[in-house]
């Protein structure tokens, strides 16, 4: 079985010349299905710019990247095939909700089945079911403004995990809330990541979640260092 | 898929209304200008009906008489009448002018004209035609007269008989119609200080005043008096007769100018409100530059209220057509919203107006398709902002 995500000698520079600057030098990861990890380092250590490369967002200059066994931009990726790996293949949690404020609780989660292309009753009924299972389908039709701060963040990631993506991505998903409701979107997390196989990747600065990840990446200075749960203990 | 556009407005609905409102009356002002110029051109074609005259005979070298001044004998519809295919001849006179009522007045175009005789006005809507040879008015009801009144023009007092409904001049004044000798002596009579100072300076004058020719000092002077002048003489011809061909034979014969319908459609809406007709029309691009500029502003500033939201949306595996779609759905509706808004504003202040407003389905249809295209157009400038958000935008650092 293949990892969910496995990069390896991964870089990305901006800019040319003496005004380049290398986000990323040779990032080395791997993620297997199930498994949720939590990538930690400082302001300017590269965790958005590696976040972005795996969301398919920007293309990485050079080193290889590989979701569930294929390679990404090996084969002249368009950006339509970006798009659509964004929409069926990787889920989006940020630090603020982000939800669509003119559309209900319902529709803001259905919205990527919709863009996937399945009927609109099909893609509200899996919303629903998506919400539940996040206990927030009492919400179902509320409007965004009307939930509270960790409703929200639920509803967020019940529009990650929607459609059912092997990988998530989390931006500081944590960074809004208070301790007892940051360990709970945690604890769904990782509820979803064993229910649905979905490899999880947490960005975070957030002290009170980093003893629940089982492996930790550190990211400084554009390179990764691993930190096993093992290593942490000790 | 839902109708990201539709959910949108719903949930701003005020602001978008309000947008919509502020935009629809601004809509209805240029309906209104395009309702003006139609008004100023049924305004010429209604002139042109009032006499039920195939033909306009005017003095030579005239666009007369509503382009410019004319004066024409009037004992020429006599030879006008031997003319072959001249079925009925009448003398008509114009003139612009205040007329008390009151307490204050009302400009009128006095219409002098000769009752059973081609000139006169057409339907009544109430009262009756001019059955005496003096004295009596037919009114149209935009002059404000009612019917039995008693109104002032010069020296005399005119009771209003009949009334009639769109018998305006080109220039919009209302039209007030008086047996043609009245109206001559409006027109062409000299006040009494006037009267007395000629008659003086015609007795010094020892060619008219001469006591060995008695009574050649009263003629002249009654001569002077008197007016035996009108603006145009309306024909109408026999049936199946070649207008043109009548006209040629009296520009030839008669030494006189004759006009067909045509020729006074084209006097009148061509020349005399052409530089009316310019001038809404520039009213009317300049108004459609702002609305567009007001939409595209509007649409615009919107669309970067959400770029967060296009970010994700992009971010989540939207489309571009999605978003597009989207502002460009918001830019029509406000359009469609406008319109509605307009149109009706347009309809309901166009009885106020002081000249006639004349809002036709196929401007309306017209103007409907252009404000979509304008919306269509000034969303691109939203779309071209929108496409370029960066999805990544949406995730933080």
């Amino acid at each position: 079985m293949h990892p969910a995500i496995e990069i390896s000698g991964l870089t990305k520079r901006y800019g040319e010349g003496d005004a380049a600057v290398d986000a990323l030098k040779g990032v080395d990861m791997i993620v297997q299905p199930g498994e949720v990890v939590g990538l930690i380092g400082p302001s300017g250590s590269g965790k958005s710019t590696l976040l972005k490369c795996l969301g398919a967002v920007i293309e990485p200059t050079a080193g290889r990247m590989a979701l569930a066994g294929e390679a990404i931009y090996d084969h002249g990726w368009k950006v339509a095939d970006l798009r659509a790996l964004r929409r069926d293949r990787i889920g989006f949690v940020f630090q603020a909700p982000y939800l669509i404020p003119f559309l209900d609780v319902t529709d803001n989660v259905a919205l990527l089945p919709m863009l996937a292309g399945m009927p609109n009753g099909k893609a509200r009924d899996r919303a629903r079911q998506m919400l539940a299972a996040l206990d927030v389908g009492h919400r179902a039709q509320a409007q965004v403004a009307q939930l509270s701060g960790g409703e929200q963040q639920r509803v967020a990631i019940a529009r990650a995990l929607v459609n059912q993506p092997p990988i998530i991505l989390a931006d500081e998903p944590t960074a809004p809330l208070d301790s007892e409701r940051a360990l709970t979107v945690i604890r769904i997390l990782n509820e979803m990541a064993q229910r649905f196989g979905t490899a999880i990747i947490v960005v975070t600065h957030d002290e009170k979640i980093i003893p629940t990840f089982r492996r930790i990446y550190h990211i400084r200075d554009g390179r990764t260092y691993e930190e096993a749960g093992e290593a942490r203990a000790a | 898929m839902i109708n990201l556009a539709g959910r949108d407005i719903l949930h701003g609905w005020g602001k978008f209304v309000f947008t919509g409102v502020g935009l629809g009356l601004l809509i209805g002002v240029t309906l209104s200008m395009a309702g003006i110029y139609r008004g100023l051109v049924d305004d010429g074609q209604a002139l042109l009906g009032i006499g039920g005259a195939d033909l306009w005979v005017v003095q030579r070298d005239t666009l007369g008489p509503y382009a410019e001044p004319s004066n024409v004998r009037d004992d020429a519809y006599r030879a006008l009448l031997g003319v072959r295919g001249v079925a009925e001849a009448g003398n008509v006179t114009y003139l612009t002018m205040q007329v008390q009522h009151q307490g204050g007045d009302v400009r009128v175009m006095l219409v002098g004209f000769e009752p059973g005789h081609p000139g006169e006005p057409g339907n009544l809507v109430a009262g009756r035609p001019i059955t005496r040879s003096h004295y009596e008015a037919i009114a149209d009801e935009r002059t404000g007269f009612r019917l039995d009144e008693r109104i002032r023009i010069r020296r005399h007092e005119y009771t209003v008989v009949g009334l009639t409904r769109r018998t305006v001049s080109s220039g919009g004044d209302p039209m007030l119609f008086v047996p043609l000798q009245d109206a001559q002596e409006v027109q062409f009579l000299k006040d009494n200080d006037a009267l007395v100072n000629e008659r003086a300076r015609t007795a010094a004058n020892p060619a008219f005043n001469r006591p060995g020719v008695p009574g050649l000092l009263e003629a002249v002077q009654a001569s002077q008096a008197s007016s035996r002048t009108v603006n145009v003489v309306m024909l109408r011809l026999a049936p199946y007769t070649d207008e043109t061909v009548v006209a040629r034979e009296i520009r030839r014969w008669k030494h006189l100018e004759a006009y067909t319908r045509a020729d006074m459609e084209e006097i009148l809406i061509a020349k005399l409100i052409a530089t009316s007709a310019k001038q809404i029309f520039m009213f009317l691009v300049i108004l459609s530059v702002v609305s567009a500029a007001i939409v595209a502003f509007i649409i615009y500033t919107m669309t970067l209220n959400k770029v967060r939201e296009i970010a994700v949306l992009k971010l989540i595996g939207a489309r571009n057509r999605t978003i597009a779609g989207m502002i460009l759905q918001q830019g029509l509706g406000l359009g469609a919203i406008g319109f509605i808004v307009g149109k009706t504003a347009a309809t309901l202040w166009a009885p106020i107006f002081p000249k006639y407003v004349l809002l036709l389905p196929g401007d309306a249809v017209l103007g409907a398709a252009l404000v979509m295209a304008i919306c269509a157009l000034a969303s691109i400038v939203a779309i071209r902002a929108a496409l370029r958000i960066d999805p990544a935008a949406a995730i933080g650092g």
